[in-house]
């Protein structure tokens, strides 16, 4: 992508109006993307997204410039655009690059020697999966996507880093129809490796899952509403952990002060059953990298054990707000056009004790979530939300019926006090986490779990 | 190489391997950004990005392949080929002839002139104001300014020439107010001409914060709602898809087939108006010339939103609708909007009498299904009493469906506001009759 000298003259040039840190992040990456409509493609895309981001720090100050021009003279005027929002002169040189990072990502079926054809295949059988499922599938859209990221990261302190990301996922929505009605159903399974992704993502398993939802949604009553236990099934379902407690261990909540978790470090923030973890390094898993988009490389961080807080997710600059906290590998970025900060990768509460049945046999009334839609989270009161695609409603620990249009409400801190039971057996979902550095994939996770009352809101049907 | 070498280059390619047509669509942006926080330069940023978006027509299909390097152009038309190779739906997608652009008059860029300095200078004056506005003002998220300009081109081999250029700029106040030990954040926005607003809008931001203070949620049932106008913006913008003929051909809109039927009670009319003054355009991504489209007249769905491909398929007009994502042709937004009434938000809220006013929807990306029409969203505002706010009220959900609400609406204000720059979605503020709330 470029040779060492001429980006130790992009660092150097960075670094000429008294900036303490210079980093220059170049990407090349090529995308394809295909959308089926009831089994016929629709849209077929490629695209190719390259050049180079160049941050410099002081202190606390950030810079940073883009460009997709990578020129020696476009890199340098660049470098020079960051370094004007400090005005001082030189007072660091880069230095020789020394320590080596490249990423170890397996990558046997590359994209580009994956006909479209082959892709196409995936998106046919998910999709007559799911018409095959029940009459009552009106409408399936199956969408493709995979992605080849070439990425070059280096520093001012010597840091020389290269990796490849390769990753893939499908989309495929069901809707199911009767009487004027219409309820939906998707799954989106993904992974970070090549096209060797299709032996273990089951493309019939996904039409029948997205399908099998909007079926059952179509069927079901309005979701009571109020204050109610609710178990949550493993997977996608640790969405509530991604949303209700990591956002606010990020160094862009804490380190500006924004966090209910803010001085909690070594203290009780979740009932003592519960242990979180946040880990970039389980081989290709969808929120996985080898190293972050600062080049130090990714681990598994324990971020709740027993209860207790234990750390948070921090990057550079968040290291330098917190006193300097350790850096936790995990800073992201969408692409070059962003600079980067603390994000999550694939995050879920570890396995614990208990028993997947007994936690509803003995929950008495409330809802068994058990697939999870997307959330938010505002990080400074720690209000959460999110929806609940699939539920069932649960009366003397017994599942009575299926419930639709369930929302879950709630504040962070309180929600993780509550969680009285974790299972055994954890899987993972997948998603996309959108916040100041972008959109990226991560993963989320864990074991059904019991929370002993939980908000419900929605329209408020009666069982 | 340019642009011009680019373009040239690709269809000279494209035609002699034997595609009907080809059209690029380039856009170039250059962005500055200032995120000042107590009284120093927090981010800094200077942007330049471009893209090329190539798409071709061989055999009657459409294939896209899009790069941000231009060097290798026939590469790029091969790919765009074996895309529209794939393609098996059967959906004629018509290109743009060679045609005239109505004149529209850009606003003027409240940031001209306006160096570096200047800007930052801005930041930290937004700052300064915001802290000094309230007592309770504890430290800022972050104050922003922001400016843009973004040039389009989209040109093809049927002689059609479409350029633009969009100069914009945005300052953003982002604080946090604490009282009896809890702490809460409000922000607020001004760009276009109410861009130098600092006034208004470090007010609004304080406003937005202190609000919430003391809030509780309210017990379940039915309530009399007025979506306030930046809610409702919101929540039209969430649902915005189902006013697109490409969702409804898909069987994803849950309007499909009611044109001609009324969908709203009478006080709704919904228009989507390419010329509207703050965020004015000439053509839409496809290069079609824009007209002014009445969606929805005193309830009654007109039309719903077309491009060329689905206005082919529905045998209809194009409504100058087409925007780009991933680079893929979709439909989007010009400046979609409920059009304004005549009571201001205090004549509502005492028109309503007992009630909630709600001010903020979290949860849109989640909690709603523009296929059923569905809704269940996380909601914050105030409790209304004989038309006076009584107290702050959060924790709370509303939850309905789309056509309900639409019908339940007994009253439109006058309040008419786009809320983010170009994002193309306003409301005035709705008095809606009864809905679910949970607390």
């Amino acid at each position: 992508m470029i040779s060492k000298s001429r980006a130790q003259a992009v660092l150097d040039e960075a670094l000429r109006t008294g900036g303490d840190y210079s980093e220059l992040f170049m990407q090349d990456s090529e995308f394809n993307d295909l959308q089926m409509i009831n089994g016929a493609v629709e849209n077929a895309g490629y695209q190719r997204k390259a050049g180079a981001g160049i941050r410099v720090l002081k202190g606390t100050r950030s810079a940073y410039a883009f460009t997709a021009d990578t020129s020696d003279e476009a890199l340098l005027e660049a470098a020079r655009s960051a370094a004007a929002a400090i005005t001082g002169a030189r007072e660091y040189e880069s230095v020789a690059f020394g320590t080596e990072r490249s990423g170890s990502c397996t990558y046997e079926h590359r994209f580009s020697e994956v006909e479209n054809a082959d892709r196409i295949a995936l998106l046919k059988e998910a999709t007559t999966s799911a018409k095959a499922y029940s009459d009552e599938i009106t409408q399936v859209a199956a969408r493709y996507l995979d992605v080849d990221h070439r990425i070059m990261v280096c520093n001012s302190n010597g840091v020389w880093a290269t990796d490849r990301r390769p990753r893939t996922r499908v989309f495929v929505q069901a809707v199911a129809m009767k009487d004027n009605e219409a309820q939906t159903g998707y799954d989106s399974p993904g992974l970070g490796m090549g096209f060797e992704a299709y032996r273990r993502i089951n493309m019939a398993d996904v039409g029948k899952t997205a399908a099998r939802i909007a079926v059952t949604m179509l069927h079901a009553p309005e979701c009571p509403a109020g204050p109610v236990p609710v178990v949550i099934d493993g997977g996608f379902g640790g969405v509530i952990l991604h949303e209700a407690c990591v956002h606010s261990l990020e160094a862009t909540s804490v380190g500006r002060g924004n966090s209910e978790f803010c001085g909690k470090l070594g203290q009780r923030i979740a009932s003592d059953i519960v242990t979180a973890v946040d880990d970039g390094t389980l081989p290709g898993e969808w929120g996985t990298i080898t190293f972050d988009d600062e080049g130090t490389p990714s681990q598994r961080n324990v971020l709740i054990e027993n209860g207790v807080l234990k750390t948070y997710l921090v990057d550079l600059l968040g290291s330098r707000r917190m006193d300097g906290h350790p850096l936790t590998g995990s800073s992201r970025r969408q692409d070059y056009t962003f600079a980067p900060t603390s994000r999550m990768t694939n995050t879920f509460f570890a396995e614990g004790n208990d028993d997947e049945e007994e936690m509803i046999a003995t929950m008495g009334e409330g809802l068994f979530a058990a697939r999870m839609g997307g959330g938010s989270v505002n990080p400074l009161t720690g209000e959460f939300n999110f929806a609940v695609t699939e539920g069932y409603w649960v009366r003397d620990g017994r599942i009575i019926s299926p419930v639709r249009g369930a929302t879950l409400i709630g504040k962070g801190a309180e929600v993780l006090m509550k969680i009285d039971r974790i299972g055994r057996h954890m899987w993972m979902g997948q998603g996309m986490c959108g916040s100041l550095s972008g959109s990226i994939p991560t993963n989320v996770g864990q074991p059904r779990i019991r929370v002993s009352e939980i908000t419900v809101g929605g329209k408020g049907g009666a069982l | 190489m340019t642009f011009i070498e680019y373009r040239d280059a690709a269809f000279k390619a494209a035609l002699e391997l034997g595609c009907s047509a080809a059209e690029v669509y380039f856009m170039d942006e250059e962005v500055f950004s200032v995120d000042v926080v107590n009284a120093d330069l927090e981010n800094y940023s200077v942007e330049h990005g471009c893209g090329l978006n190539l798409r071709v027509k061989l055999d009657g299909k459409d294939g896209y392949a899009y790069t941000e390097v231009l060097d290798d152009p026939a590469t790029l038309v091969r790919r765009a080929m074996d895309n529209a190779r794939s393609i098996e739906s059967e959906d004629v997608h018509p290109m743009q002839g060679r045609c005239e652009y109505p004149q529209v008059t850009m606003p003027q860029n409240p940031a001209k002139g306006m160096t570096a300095e200047d800007k930052i200078k801005y930041a930290m004056d937004i700052e300064r104001a915001t802290l000094a506005a309230d007592p309770r003002v504890r430290r800022m998220d972050r104050s922003t300014v922001s400016t843009s300009r973004v040039t389009t081109r989209i040109h093809n081999t049927l002689g059609m020439e479409a350029d633009s250029i969009k100069e914009t700029a945005v300052a953003i106040s982002d604080t946090i107010l604490g009282q009896d030990g809890v702490e809460k954040g409000g922000w607020a926005i001004r760009f276009g001409r109410n861009f130098f607003d600092m006034e208004g809008m470090v007010n609004e931001a304080v406003q937005a914060a202190a609000d919430q203070f003391n809030a509780s949620p309210v017990p379940s049932g039915e309530y009399s709602v007025i979506l306030r106008n930046d809610a409702a913006g919101d929540l039209l913008g969430a649902f915005f898809s189902v006013f697109s003929a490409e969702a409804a051909q898909k069987g994803l809109s849950l309007l499909k087939g009611k044109e001609g039927e009324n969908i709203a009670s009478d006080a709704v009319s919904i228009v989507d108006d390419p010329f509207y003054p703050d965020n004015p355009r000439a053509f839409d991504a496809e290069g079609v010339p824009s007209v002014r489209t009445e969606v929805v007249s005193h309830g009654r769905l007109n039309t719903l939103l077309h491009n060329l491909k689905t206005a082919a398929v529905a045998g209809c007009e194009s409504t100058s609708n087409a925007g780009r994502s991933g680079g893929v042709i979709n439909v989007s937004p010009s400046n979609f909007y409920i059009e304004a009434g005549e009571k201001s938000l205090d004549e509502l809220t005492q028109a309503m009498g007992d009630g909630l006013i709600i001010t903020d929807l979290a949860g849109l990306h989640s909690g709603l299904n523009a296929v059923s029409g569905d809704f269940s969203l996380l909601a914050r505002g105030f409790l209304v009493k004989g038309g006076k706010r009584v107290r702050s009220v959060e924790q709370i959900t509303i939850a309905g469906n789309l056509l309900p609400l639409l019908r339940g609406i007994i009253a439109v204000g006058s309040d008419l506001r786009f809320f983010g720059l170009g994002s193309g979605i306003g409301s005035p503020s709705l008095l809606v009759d009864r809905i679910m709330i949970s607390g």
